[in-house]
């Protein structure tokens, strides 16, 4: 079941590219893949490509993907193992979600983030008290790390 | 030496990981064997007791661009033996893995472990670091490439200076995280590092079949969800064991079951409990002295319509002329079974009331005057009245459930009588489960039914109770221990057990499965219990029941939500599925079908819903149905299973496991709210109910609300759900002439704003007790 899924998955990614984002196995393994996303242009990431990791559960799609950024990021919801915290990774999956969606919804993220569940409290914290601060350092980072 | 051109190269055995399991108690001794071209022949040491050896041993030879390197890995505990406890062997031509062409070369290669002629199954990787160098120098980074983010090159070191790593530890960190992006997407780590850096030696990183990581201490042969750090040493991770070990103990020793005697838990310790010199259950030597310490004169008149009169051996009987009975006990003396504990109208029944006993049966009295009931027909006694059985049937009002009675019930039956005898079990505490093992498949079923004489090697101390109940404890902890694959932690809650579905890593499992079965007839039968809780699926499988979708909610959160999913919206050109699943054996794929041909036949709108039916019995028993299968051999040949069946699941559970003392305040402590307020009045009732129930309907709520009636250890602060920790919650939903609701993946019940204590109380009942399922969702 998974892997005619993902086949399929691959197969609309190549026909209908989403905006700003890249996809595709690895190697061989078509349970693992390598995923790129732009950095949003109204974001402090903007001109940084961050790399993803993502495994898909034999499962898959009755269970999410685990979707993981490579690229270090500063961020409120992602930490520094590259964990991301969005709902419709966990409980809020559906498989009627596809990895297309769910990049673009880690993009609507790294635009919006969600600083009231946050994953790394002191970024959260900066990015409520101190905006300017946040986006310092998060352009800070995205140019040593992203570019 | 011998071809031209040789020179000299150094080979580093650095691991192997994932080494074969042969023996389900022991892991092996491994050491590696290295030859060149058949002429020279150097090994490592034997890494002791692991299937992750780490030798990190260097070796120089003279080889060419064809010679052939062979490693072989051995286990020396059995390198005597006729397959010299083979492992697995690599083969690898020099010129293919280095150019000596160059001054400086290194590689890291990491090379499956290949059988050998004799077709030993073997699994594992070798990892090596050949290298050449025109000073022959040393192999200084020994880390293989995919690890590269690890950096540091001297730390590969072993144990020794594991406490300097600490903080190169956590410097890698952060580093590995920023490490660049490609080659950071594909670091893949072995199996004792992650992306924190090593563990401690002996440690392994695992994945169990839902893909969560654990951490396996061959050491002490535990598993833990919790990293081991660095900083921590093994005898202060030795403590903090032990000390979750003893409140475990706690908890256990504190649990009871409804018919459990306030004045002695179990027939079998009946002389340590009872003061007087009353006679123990069983034995005949008791059985003659409470005959005699009987009936004598100086009570009084018989109650009206009673006649005493004498049998041609000269003992007294009575005659009962209002109910035309007759019975051995004297009627002034003790009229009242006081054995059920203090608030069932049984107690409060007269003796004469419950009928005659059946045929062969006498009622005896011990000098206490404790009733106790003799069998003539087995020749064997117990405090169960035989009669009870049968007032189960008679048109008293009964709840669907009436666990007590049920279990008084269960008790009484003939097949769980203690059998005259005793069944001696002697095991060493540290090899409990192999000493355990062969302990109890040696003896037949029958043997296992007669008293239990529990003897831990090397310790003092009669079985009266408290050894049998520490046997049971540590080997629950041992044989569900997901060390041996033969169980996993579900993925609902991190906690409550399943059958793995690959336990058939052990060759020997279904022996396994059978003796496991045993134990748990074991404690059930000998009134111990087991520190181990199933997921309500595995007793509902036990009770013959078909599992359904509701049950994959303790099974597997997740895949409940998608099939729930599935069931609800249109799955038209959003799910490409067939009758047919899935399977992963050992990293290789299978499709199996679901019904015949099933990998053919589409799943649509109009058909998924027996998809959802196939699926779910597949997921939760198909896959483990062999295992199940052995388990229930084992476990019927002490509890019939016809006699099992008086309960339903979540008192199977109670059966096995006992009821927990449960500590309110703490409960209260750790509760959230959703809509309410600690202050609301409702809630202020709900405790006041909890606090008025007993231990058994407090289990029951638990059973309601988070699928088990299991406490942790540690108390309702950990509490977890199927996504982390979840703590108990109660949230304000529903109108108040519904039953609450419970969301066993969240720990959740739904309380409606109930407008008075006493429609609440009934309603909580209700829900709890009721039945099984009922009001969940």
């Amino acid at each position: 079941m998974s892997l005619k899924r993902i086949t399929k998955e691959l197969n609309d990614l190549g026909r209908d590219p989403p905006s700003s984002c890249s996809a595709g196995p690895v190697g061989d393994d078509l349970f693992h893949w390598q995923a790129s996303i732009m950095g949003p242009a109204d974001s402090p990431y903007a001109g940084g490509v961050f790399f993803l990791s993502i495994h898909f559960p034999t499962d898959y799609p009755f269970k999410p993907p685990k979707v993981q950024f490579t690229t270090k990021i500063y961020h409120p919801n992602i930490n520094s193992n590259g964990n991301i915290c969005l709902d419709i990774l966990k409980d809020q999956w559906s498989p009627a979600l596809t990895i297309s969606k769910v990049l673009l919804s880690i993009c609507s993220l790294l635009t919006d983030a969600n600083p009231d569940d946050p994953l790394v409290p002191e970024i959260a914290h900066i990015y409520k008290t101190n905006p300017e601060l946040y986006q310092k350092n998060a352009k800070e980072w995205t140019k040593k790390y992203a570019i | 030496m011998s071809h031209s051109g040789n020179t000299t190269i150094t080979v580093k055995v650095v691991a192997a990981e994932s080494l074969y399991k042969r023996d389900v108690f022991r892991s092996p001794d491994p050491f590696a064997v290295l030859t060149v071209d058949g002429s020279q022949t150097k090994s490592t040491s034997a890494a002791k007791k692991t299937l992750n050896p780490y030798w990190n041993e260097t070796f120089t030879f003279n080889a060419n661009e064809n010679s052939i390197l062979v490693i072989q890995v051995f286990d020396q505990k059995k390198f005597k033996k006729k397959d010299q406890g083979f492992l697995g062997v690599v083969n690898i031509r020099i010129g293919d893995v280095i150019d000596l062409s160059l001054s400086n070369f290194e590689e890291t290669i990491t090379r499956e472990l290949k059988k050998s002629n004799d077709n030993v199954v073997v699994s594992g990787r070798l990892i090596i670091v050949v290298s050449h160098s025109a000073t022959n120098g040393s192999t200084a980074s020994s880390r293989s490439r995919p690890s590269a983010a690890i950096g540091g090159s001297s730390r590969s070191s072993s144990s020794a200076v594991q406490s300097s790593n600490t903080s190169a530890a956590a410097a890698v960190a952060s580093t590995a995280a920023s490490a660049g992006t490609s080659s950071n997407s594909n670091r893949q780590y072995s199996s004792f590092e992650d992306q924190y850096g090593r563990l401690p030696p002996g440690w392994e990183r695992r994945t169990d079949n839902f893909g969560r990581t654990y951490y396996v201490d061959h050491n002490s042969r535990t598993t833990t969800w919790k990293r081991p750090t660095l900083e921590q040493s093994e005898s202060e991770r030795g403590q903090q064991r032990q000390n979750v070990t003893e409140a475990e103990r706690r908890q256990h020793r504190g649990r009871t079951l409804p018919d459990d005697r306030a004045s002695s838990p179990n027939p079998n310790n009946i002389t340590v409990n009872t003061v007087g010199g009353a006679p123990a259950s069983s034995g005949t030597s008791a059985v003659s002295l409470a005959a005699t310490g009987g009936t004598t004169s100086g009570l009084g008149e018989l109650p009206p319509g009673w006649e005493q009169r004498f049998t041609p051996e000269g003992r007294p009987y009575f005659v009962d002329h209002n109910t035309r009975t007759t019975t051995w006990v004297d009627p002034r003396r003790q009229q009242y079974i006081r054995t059920y504990g203090p608030n069932t109208t049984v107690q409060q029944q007269p003796v004469s009331q419950l009928g005659p006993l059946p045929s062969g049966w006498e009622m005896r009295l011990t000098n206490t005057a404790r009733v106790y009931f003799v069998d003539h027909n087995t020749k064997t006694t117990t405090w169960d009245d035989p009669r009870l059985p049968s007032s189960l049937d008679q048109n008293v009002p009964q709840y669907k459930r009436d666990f007590r009675r049920k279990v008084i019930y269960f008790r009484s039956q003939p097949a769980l009588r203690i059998l005259p005898g005793q069944c001696h079990i002697k095991v060493r505490r540290d090899h409990i489960f192999e000493d355990s093992y062969q302990e109890i498949m040696r003896q037949t079923p029958e043997d296992l039914k007669k008293r239990l004489m529990i003897k831990f090697e090397g310790e003092e101390g009669l079985d009266y109770g408290g050894v049998s109940r520490e046997f049971f404890f540590l080997l629950s902890h041992e044989m569900f221990n997901p060390f041996y694959c033969l169980f996993e932690y579900s993925a609902h809650d991190n906690y409550t057990l399943q059958i793995n579905p690959n336990s058939g890593i052990n060759p020997e499992h279904l022996n396994y499965f059978k003796f496991i079965g045993r134990v748990v007839g074991l404690g059930v039968f000998h009134r111990r219990f087991l520190d181990a809780f199933f997921v309500g699926a595995l007793y509902k499988m036990m009770l013959h029941k078909k599992v359904v979708l509701q049950d994959m909610e303790g099974v597997d959160a997740e895949f409940y939500r998608s099939l729930k999913w599935m069931l609800e919206n249109d799955i038209q050109g959003i799910l490409d599925l067939t009758f047919s699943a899935e399977e992963e054996r050992f990293g290789e794929m299978h499709e199996v079908d679901l019904k015949p041909n099933g990998r053919e036949i589409e799943v649509t709108n109009d058909n998924k819903k027996e998809y959802v039916e196939l699926i779910t019995e597949w997921k939760i028993y198909k896959c483990v149905e062999e295992q199940f299968k052995a388990f229930m051999d084992g476990f019927n040949e002490l509890i019939p299973e016809e006699l099992v069946n008086v309960f339903d699941e979540r008192e199977l559970e109670l059966l096995i496991g006992g009821i927990a003392e449960i500590d309110v305040d703490d409960w209260k402590k750790h509760t959230d709210y959703r809509g309410y307020q600690e202050s609301d009045e409702v809630i202020q009732w709900f405790w006041k109910c909890i606090s008025e129930w007993d231990n058994e309907q407090r289990a029951r709520l638990l059973q309601f609300t988070t699928g088990t009636s299991r406490i942790p250890v540690n108390g309702f602060k950990d509490l977890q759900g199927s996504d982390g920790p979840r703590r108990f919650t109660i949230e304000k939903a529903g109108e108040p002439n519904q039953l609450p609701k419970s969301h066993t993946c969240f720990n959740r019940v739904d309380l409606p704003p109930y407008v008075d204590y006493d429609s609440m109380k009934q309603k909580m009942s209700l829900a709890v007790e009721e039945t099984v399922g009922f009001g969940q969702e």
